[in-house]
């Protein structure tokens, strides 16, 4: 039999409760994909409706396409946490899946920089009136760019949990044992419907989005715009929805190895599994109600139900990958050594940044309704 | 040896790291001082009331953004990026000691985001208090994010008493933080005055009067920042572990380098100080790009020796250079390097398994008798695992040309203990051996004697 290839456990050990490390990379892996999903495919959509469509259509992808430097300089931020604590609780994995293949992974920070750069050329000339051939062409690569950069990273955390993929790979891609870091998971049959999966998530969380902003930041534009883009919203919504089912059905029912498959059917998995599956459903009946006329209450709950939907999937996503790491890896059982101090003070940091926040939302808000005279 | 090694031919992989964060120091330092010289000119500006210098502020700051919030944030994602490719095992142990820290980072980070883009987006639509306090509030933010990163920084070089009390806040407080601390703070502060004032010359400012405020004003933080970047630098230098002084003082490239840091700090003082501030109207692109090249010249030589000095770790006492902790290596040189680690074992056993014993483990006596081109296999695998952090083939830091024309016992006799030959290389982890296996694979890389030397030798 061949030794494993998991290396020894840290003997400084966790620095946290296991469960707190696994809240954290939920709960920011929640907070990255609701602004990730605005650019993996919401940046297509609306460059489509730009394409295609008609002044409101062109209007509507304007408005989206605006505000995504702010999108993602903050889902590249909140990416942070989520890939913080995996390599706190999977660093024994994470590694040698990201060194298997290094290059794409290295990769994604200059493709990441010219697809950012990309936008804002796109979007300096949406604000002002410069728009060009360059500067369409700037935004459809960034928009393939991100979409690329969604397969990277499935690659990587799919390989992450495919231990058992890694000899075959090592020996293909390496020189005398040390990789050149091109390994792709692409015999891993999770890859192309968990990939693919998350699209159609991103249609379900772009909608979502459109309907957010029609109901409260929308207010100079018309009615019939209004109606419009609730209208669009809930076309997105329904081919997103739909796009999960088919590629969910094909993850779950052909892909998932049949073991986790079944725990995942098991009660009290069970309960997450069917929630997690009608998930988005009910920001899309919020979406269907709002068809009789857009409210900021019907804009909020369609928000916080879809941020509900990401994060049952993140939830989802978690108990699937213990499962299928727990195969090779004794789950959580590093000996803990909890940095009690810097974790109350990072807690009380976390706490006083949302205020402090809120406050310069707050500065803003009343700003914005009280204009100053210079 | 715990991990695979990302094997990245004439550069190898940790050159990577260098490339990134010396491309990224550039942008991540003057996202703070910019950030402090936007707060505290956005206050004078509103305070005088005037509008031009608003105007040119405005304009700076939306370069700032486009400059710090893209580039600077990516490249620093980017270096956490790389160095868990190319030094797993020290960013594992980083990340177990520190992930509060970065925690904590990563909240600043988020308040300057959204602080940069208030004080942007809404210039014009905030009370002037309103607006310098956002700015405040970044450059608060972007500072404290200084600090938390240069905590890490500094206990790579010196961990201090971490070792015997391996706590979070003695790691934090190590003994390089402070005055890596002031060092940085000091290059944040003169990188911001060089970038003002290269944006502002590059920028062709017709009103004179304009000109000369910006000139004038973007070089109080660079002469402020060349003091504290001395300050620091000398402390710096008193802080550091005895072999990282000798290092400093054996390597004639790092003298040099030395040497090259304190003078061009003092030159760039100079050129602020009779140019921009004594003499504004000297604001020239040619001028501007001169000094400006001379400030990054200053900031990557300090973050180079930095690096450099900190051989034979990655973290100094806790982590070797090529992925080892060093109390692995008494056990190592027992058993074999190449079946404590968790790759090379694994590569000896599928590739060689007539070198694997009953019990599964590495038989050091079978590995020599493989046909001399297994050897050779095996000799590379060892190289790649314990020497290419540090040493290509050909290319960087090349061994054919650093063993060029030596014998195969010259050979052996540096690797059973390189640390003896050269003191900031790590030690030998491998057996007998093993030393000989690595030694066969070293004779078939290393060039010969150059030819045309006549030094009086027969050979």
């Amino acid at each position: 039999m061949l030794p494993p290839f998991l290396g020894p456990l840290n003997p400084l050990g966790y620095p946290a409760p296991y469960w707190f490390i696994l809240f954290f990379k939920v709960f920011g892996f929640t907070l990255h994909i609701t602004l990730m999903n605005l650019w993996f495919a919401g940046l297509i959509t609306m460059l489509l409706l730009r394409w295609r469509g008609g002044p409101h259509a062109q209007r509507l992808s304007d408005r989206v396409i605006n505000a995504m430097p702010f999108v993602i300089a903050y889902g590249i931020n909140l990416g942070i946490v989520p890939l913080l604590f995996t390599q706190v609780a999977y660093y024994q994995v994470f590694y040698p899946a990201t060194i298997l293949a290094a290059w794409p992974w290295f990769a994604v920070v200059p493709l990441l920089m010219v697809a950012y750069y990309g936008i804002y050329l796109y979007v300096i000339g949406l604000r002002k009136g410069t728009m060009n051939t360059q500067k369409r062409a700037a935004g459809w690569v960034s928009a393939a760019i991100f979409m690329l950069l969604g397969l990277v990273f499935s690659n990587s955390f799919s390989l992450m949990t495919n231990v058992a993929g890694w000899g075959p790979l090592w020996n293909a891609t390496s020189q005398t044992g040390a990789p050149y870091g091109i390994g792709l998971n692409l015999g891993d049959p999770t890859l192309a419907p968990r990939l693919l999966m998350m699209f159609g998530l991103a249609l379900t969380t772009t909608a979502a989005y459109v309907v957010v902003d029609t109901a409260f930041f929308a207010g100079g534009e018309s009615a019939e715009y209004k109606r419009w883009a609730t209208r669009c919203a809930l076309m997105v919504s329904t081919l997103g929805n739909a796009w999960v089912a088919v590629m969910g059905s094909w993850y779950f029912f052909a892909a998932l190895p049949a073991e986790i498959r079944a725990a995942q059917l098991q009660v009290p998995m069970l309960v997450l599994t069917l929630l997690t599956a009608a998930g988005t459903g009910l920001p899309w009946l919020l979406m269907l109600l709002a068809q009789r006329g857009i409210t900021r209450r019907l804009g909020l709950l369609t928000g916080l139900a879809q941020l509900g939907a990401l994060g049952l999937h993140a939830i989802s996503r978690q108990t699937v990958q213990n499962l299928e790491l727990a195969r090779y890896l004794p789950i959580g059982a590093e000996p803990v050594n909890i940095q009690w101090s810097p974790l109350v003070l990072f807690l009380v940091l976390f706490v006083g940044g949302i205020g402090l926040l809120v406050w310069m939302v707050v500065q803003v808000v009343k700003a914005v309704r009280h204009p100053v005279t210079p | 040896m715990h991990y695979p090694w990302w094997y990245v031919p004439f550069v190898t992989s940790p050159m990577l790291i260098a490339a990134v964060a010396t491309i990224h120091i550039f942008v991540a330092m003057y996202a703070v001082g910019g950030g402090m010289f936007l707060a505290v000119e956005t206050q004078f500006a509103h305070r005088t009331q005037n509008r031009p210098y608003l105007g040119y502020l405005r304009d700076h700051t939306w370069f700032f953004i486009l400059l710090t919030v893209v580039f600077g944030a990516i490249t620093g994602v980017g270096i956490w990026w790389t160095i868990g490719l190319a030094s797993p095992l020290a960013t594992e142990a980083l990340i177990h000691i520190f992930v509060f820290g970065w925690a904590m980072e990563y909240v600043f980070f988020v308040i300057e985001i959204a602080s940069a883009f208030l004080f942007f987006y809404f210039w014009d639509r905030l009370p002037p208090k309103t607006h310098t306090t956002f700015g405040y509030i970044y450059a608060v933010s972007a500072w404290i994010s200084l600090v938390l990163i240069t905590s890490i920084t500094a206990f790579m070089l010196n961990p201090g008493n971490w070792v015997q009390t391996p706590s979070f806040w003695v790691a934090f407080f190590n003994p390089e933080f402070i005055p890596q601390t002031i060092a940085r703070t000091g290059g944040a502060l003169l990188l911001a005055s060089l970038y003002v004032y290269l944006h502002a010359a590059l920028r062709r400012e017709q009103d004179p009067e304009l000109r000369a405020l910006i000139a004038r004003r973007s070089t109080r933080p660079g002469l402020l920042g060349a003091v504290l970047v001395t300050i620091g630098g000398g402390w710096w230098l008193l802080a550091l572990p005895e072999s990282a002084r000798a290092a400093l003082a054996a390597a004639s490239a790092l003298n040099i380098l030395m040497l090259l840091i304190f003078t061009v700090t003092l030159v760039v003082f100079a050129m602020l100080y009779l140019g921009p501030y004594r003499n504004p109207g000297w604001i020239t692109p040619g001028f501007a790009i001169l000094l400006f090249a001379f400030g990054l010249a200053a900031i990557g030589t300090g973050e180079f020796l930095r690096e450099a000095v900190r051989k034979p770790y990655i973290i100094y006492g806790v982590v070797l250079s090529n992925q080892i902790y060093p109390e692995e290596i008494p056990g190592l040189r027992q058993t074999g390097y190449l079946e404590g680690g968790t790759w090379t074992r694994r590569y000896v056993a599928e590739h060689f398994p007539q070198a694997v014993d009953a019990q599964g483990e590495i038989d050091e006596g079978a590995l020599l008798a493989l046909a001399p081109d297994e050897r050779i296999e095996v000799g590379e695998l060892l190289f790649l695992y314990h020497c290419n952090d540090c040493h290509s083939v050909e290319g960087y830091a090349a061994v054919s040309e650093s063993m060029r024309g030596w014998t195969p016992e010259m050979i052996l006799a540096l690797v059973k203990e390189p640390h003896r030959a050269r003191f900031f290389m790590p030690p030998f982890a491998g057996t007998a051996e093993e030393a000989l296996l690595l030694t066969d694979y070293l004779v078939t890389v290393a060039r010969p004697f150059p030819a045309g030397l006549v030094n009086g030798s027969s050979n």
